[in-house]
């Protein structure tokens, strides 16, 4: 029997709200369940609060994301972040951003976008800016409202449009296919792994 | 709802000299602003020029009733202006195809009985003028100053389509007291501060009362999540009523009037109202207050989805960096207030270099825009309650 009472509860911290959805689905996707969230003010403030999650660690399980970016290798941010990691503690790098782990599953997302499937990144976990790489793909979709809500407008000068986040999420929450994802994303695959441990 | 949301009507430009706090404004408008700027720099004053034209073609109002509402000319006029100097508005309207369709310029002034007098009146359309006033009849009727082209009907014909734009502004400030307390504030037909927000629905067909408010219901949950159902119901004396239905212990909920919501529900009802009701301009003081962070952060999307679907343009005011932490706020979106000794200035946050490299270096907007806003002495207010030297 596999009720709500005997699934592991897991709180977590993420950077944004796309990484909070990502978040979501891991945790459903081993049977868990997605506990409080903190954090979401981006990578450097999780780089501050990093002793306090690790300290709330020791009580009860906990994954905290938090993208690569352009840092030089994981296991020295890895060090450098987490010295003495709590026994409860699931940290997991993103190579290089989360959004990596989502244009692994080419199929459905290539079908989300209304883009051809021959535009999807082979190798997302290799490329060097996948949050600009799924922005550059969606200027390809068909459909209008996926184009506006996803690129930025030139004289806006941000990286993303303004539903990227909500359009990801949404992504991330009904559409995402962590199986397929994580035959494509070896670093997915390794989350995944290392959250199945908590579920048994 | 409007089909084409690209086609819509929208500001896209605005002008000012000498109104209220501003000696002078030139910047554009996106389909969403977010005002920002220090407390009295004057984010309602520019949001109040909309409004203003909307009460220049509204039922009872008119050019005159709309100055004089505002004290007169001598009120309105910036303290930073010269004395006898003019007034002046003017608005771009068009739509991301075509932004340029129309230009309403209206300059004022008062005679010696400090009547509000039209000193200009000119309306373009494609960059072409239709009408500049004043025309002869104006110089030797110089009564006909005291009405705008804009206002009356048999005149206006050949851009009615501006006249209808206006009449299609709204504002909307609710305080949730008087949505509960309608005695507070009778006698205000839609009442922007939610006097008569429940008359509002109520006077709303009942089917399409009933789809909004399913709606309503189905949003408000996200922030709200004992909140079951939602409807309006005429009590024994006729005055309408809220109902929501709050489940919890027992097993068929508990119904609650609006006397007994939180102010953050009744505000967040209210917003999703507003959204809902009407297809024109939206103005919106601080949609942030009495809500949780978690629920702010998402408005900006909010009202970026609702656009993709009605084209419909929003301006609002905001002290909220949560709001602001939105990584799909374009800097042309946001719009900066400044006061200084000759009157505010407002510019957009793109034309601030140093914001745009912290963005680029991974600072986010609302920690970039917010110490441009913030008042250079706050810190003093710390000492409030502290004795005055000679006290």
């Amino acid at each position: 029997m596999n009720t709500t009472f005997n699934k592991p509860v897991v709180s977590g911290a993420v950077e944004g709200s796309v990484d909070e959805a990502v978040f979501s689905a891991l945790l459903k996707h081993v049977d868990a369940l997605p506990g409080l969230v903190y954090g979401k003010k981006g990578k450097s403030h999780l780089r501050e609060k990093i002793t306090g999650y690790n300290n709330a660690a020791r009580l009860s399980p906990w994954l905290v994301i938090v993208d690569l970016n352009h840092e030089e290798c994981a296991p020295s941010m890895r060090a450098s972040w987490l010295p003495s990691p709590a026994p409860h503690m699931f940290f997991r790098i993103a190579v290089r951003e989360i959004e990596a782990w989502l244009l692994a599953d080419r199929q459905s997302l290539a079908r989300f976008l209304a883009v051809p499937l021959t535009k999807m990144p082979a190798n997302p976990d290799g490329l060097d800016d996948p949050k600009r790489a799924l922005v550059d793909l969606s200027r390809f979709s068909r459909r209008r409202d996926i184009r506006e809500g996803m690129v930025p407008t030139v004289s806006s000068h941000r990286e993303v449009g303004p539903l990227y986040d909500s359009s990801l999420s949404e992504f991330a929450e009904t559409k995402w296919n962590l199986d397929a994802a994580a035959d494509v994303s070896d670093s997915l695959a390794r989350c995944i792994a290392s959250l199945r441990a908590l579920t048994g | 709802m409007t089909a084409q949301p690209n086609k819509a009507l929208r500001f896209t430009h605005v002008n000012l000299e000498n109104w209220k706090n501003f000696i002078g404004v030139d910047v554009d408008l996106q389909k969403r602003a977010f005002l920002v700027g220090p407390n009295a720099s004057g984010k309602s004053n520019f949001l109040d020029v909309f409004r203003f034209l909307h009460e220049i073609v509204s039922v009872g109002g008119g050019f005159r009733a709309a100055v004089q509402k505002r004290g007169g000319v001598s009120t309105l006029r910036c303290l930073a202006a010269r004395r006898h100097s003019e007034l002046a508005i003017k608005v771009s309207l068009g739509s991301d195809e075509d932004r340029l369709a129309w230009e309403y310029e209206l300059r004022f002034t008062q005679d010696n009985n400090r009547i509000p007098t039209v000193a200009t009146e000119r309306v373009a359309k494609h960059g072409k003028d239709i009408i500049t006033r004043p025309l002869e009849a104006d110089q030797t009727d110089p009564k006909r100053l005291t009405q705008t082209y804009l206002e009356q009907v048999n005149v206006n014909q050949e851009f009615r389509d501006v006249a209808d734009f206006f009449e299609s502004v709204r504002y909307q400030h609710l305080v949730p007291q008087l949505v509960r307390e309608p005695d507070r504030s009778v006698g205000h037909p839609n009442d922007p501060f939610g006097g008569d927000f429940l008359e509002q629905l109520a006077r709303t067909p009942e089917k399409t009362l009933k789809a909004r408010l399913r709606r309503i219901g189905a949003a408000l949950r996200v922030a709200v999540p004992q909140l079951k159902e939602l409807d309006l119901e005429r009590d024994v004396r006729g005055t309408p009523h809220l109902r929501g239905n709050y489940e919890h212990w027992r097993p068929q909920g508990a119904w609650q009037t609006e006397e007994v919501f939180s102010d953050g529900t009744l505000r967040l009802l209210g917003l999703l109202w507003a959204i809902l009701a009407g297809s024109g301009p939206l103005l919106l003081e601080e949609p942030e207050l009495s809500l949780h962070p978690d629920v702010v952060r998402y408005i900006p999307a909010m009202f970026a989805r609702m656009q993709q679907r009605t084209g419909r343009q929003i301006l609002l005011s905001t002290h909220s960096t949560d709001l602001l932490t939105d990584e799909g706020i374009g800097l042309d979106e946001v719009l900066l207030l400044q006061p200084s000794d000759d009157g505010t200035s407002v510019r957009t946050a793109s034309s601030f270099e140093d914001i745009k490299v912290l963005l680029e270096g991974g600072v986010n907007l609302a920690e970039a825009v917010m110490p441009h806003t913030a008042p250079s002495k706050s810190k003093q207010l710390t000492l409030f309650g502290e004795p005055v030297p000679g006290e």
